[in-house]
């Protein structure tokens, strides 16, 4: 009788206790690193910026980086990209925003940059530009961002300027988070809010911004 | 002989070397299936568009391809055969719509995505219609969520759990050989 208490007193102490004890110290200690992770890949991401970038073969990309500064570029020129392709870069100076951008935003557009939704258009279309990226990485930085700022995008037929005009904390469902028939040239990026949680968020935080400046894209209809 | 191989030759390399021309814009033939798929149905005195998304997707996709017009023919003839279908099933939306319906709505968008060598396939809750190409798989039209799931990337969150169990299991295993060192230790006293 003895033997059995003291074993089911060792089973207390040694099993279960360690167990409780463990669990928590692993989901305070990953409460405490994921925000400090967060920001030493956001930190990995900027030193980086300045290197070469280096593209993967996992993905095709058709973007060559252009020095156009025409207000217009004939569809003729342009390479309408298909989804998954890497069709230009993403930049928010000083925000720690420096990425590649897809079309599309499924798994390899996310795991490698950020996407277009393929739902919405590219740059120099006249319409609506929904883009997508992760709140841990590439979109990490808009957590920065502020009314006024500038955000660059590069691409193969133009260079592109959009002002920040505003940011917002909807719900993911939210209809009135984008306006895809809208029928002037808007941009409209948006990552997982809050930004350092582990794991899927039902909050999205999205940048709102409008055209300053790129070429236009002509001659889309016959 | 060698004038023949070298009209060959001429022929080959103008052939490679041709400056690459890109399916850019719209035509009139994609313009007119575009134009079909905003007509809505009228399903018992409601309108029932298609949603925008799909048809931008479909836009953008006809910015890489060059539809020929018996293309557009045909997707349309089948467009106006899905339009003339749902209003016939006397539902007034599209959520009304029984399996069966659907399914049959489904093969209408199949039949038409065959005719560009597409392949469309629903989700297995039978609402997420994706469409892709034959070859290669890439992916059309998806109507899945326009707004997507952008938290910790998947791989990294599973990094932390694997070594979050990982760590739980390596102590679990030391808490039982400890207590069975000591079990055995009070019965070889005893």
């Amino acid at each position: 009788m003895k033997k059995k208490n003291k074993i089911h007193k060792n089973v207390k102490k040694f099993l279960i206790v360690p167990v409780i004890m463990s669990a928590a110290i692993c989901l305070i200690s990953a409460a405490i690193a994921f925000p400090l992770l967060s920001d030493a890949a956001a930190l990995s991401n900027l030193l980086l910026s300045d290197k070469q970038v280096d593209y993967s073969k996992s993905f095709e990309n058709i973007f060559v980086p252009t020095t156009n500064d025409e207000d217009t570029v004939d569809a003729s020129d342009v390479e309408f990209p298909s989804v998954d392709k890497q069709f230009g870069e993403l930049k928010i100076k000083n925000r720690n925003v420096n990425t590649k951008l897809f079309f599309g935003d499924g798994s390899i557009p996310l795991q490698n940059g950020v996407g277009v939704y393929a739902g919405s258009f590219i740059p120099g279309y006249g319409k609506t530009i929904l883009v997508a990226g992760h709140n841990n990485t590439f979109f990490n930085g808009l957590k920065n961002v502020k009314n006024g700022d500038i955000i660059s995008i590069a691409t193969s037929y133009g260079n592109y300027k959009y002002k920040i005009r505003d940011t917002k904390i909807l719900n993911a469902d939210s209809k009135k988070a984008y306006d895809l028939n809208k029928k002037e040239e808007n941009l409209i990026l948006y990552t997982c809010y809050p930004f350092d949680t582990l794991g899927l968020t039902e909050k999205r935080f999205f940048v709102y911004a409008d055209k300053i400046s790129g070429p236009k894209i002509v001659g889309l209809y016959e | 002989m060698k004038r023949i191989m070298a009209i060959a030759l001429a022929i080959i390399v103008a052939c490679f070397s041709s400056v690459a021309v890109f399916a850019a814009g719209i035509n009139s033939s994609e313009a007119s299936v575009l134009s079909n798929m905003r007509t809505p149905a009228n399903m018992k005195g409601n309108s029932v568009y298609v949603p925008s998304s799909y048809i931008n997707q479909a836009e953008s996709y006809f910015n890489t391809i060059e539809m020929t017009s018996a293309q557009s023919s045909k997707i349309n003839s089948i467009i106006n055969q899905g339009r003339s279908f749902l209003q016939n099933t006397g539902k007034s939306s599209i959520s009304e719509l029984s399996d069966a319906e659907r399914k049959t709505l489904l093969n209408y968008a199949s039949a038409a995505a065959a005719v560009l060598n597409l392949s469309a396939a629903a989700g297995s809750d039978g609402k997420n219609i994706k469409i892709v190409s034959k070859t290669g798989g890439t992916v059309i039209n998806n109507s899945s969520n326009v707004i997507k799931p952008t938290g910790a990337e998947e791989h990294f969150t599973v990094y932390v759990m694997i070594l979050a169990i990982a760590a739980v299991f390596f102590v679990c295993s030391a808490g039982i050989i400890l207590t069975r060192k000591k079990s055995y230790s009070y019965e070889e006293k005893e």
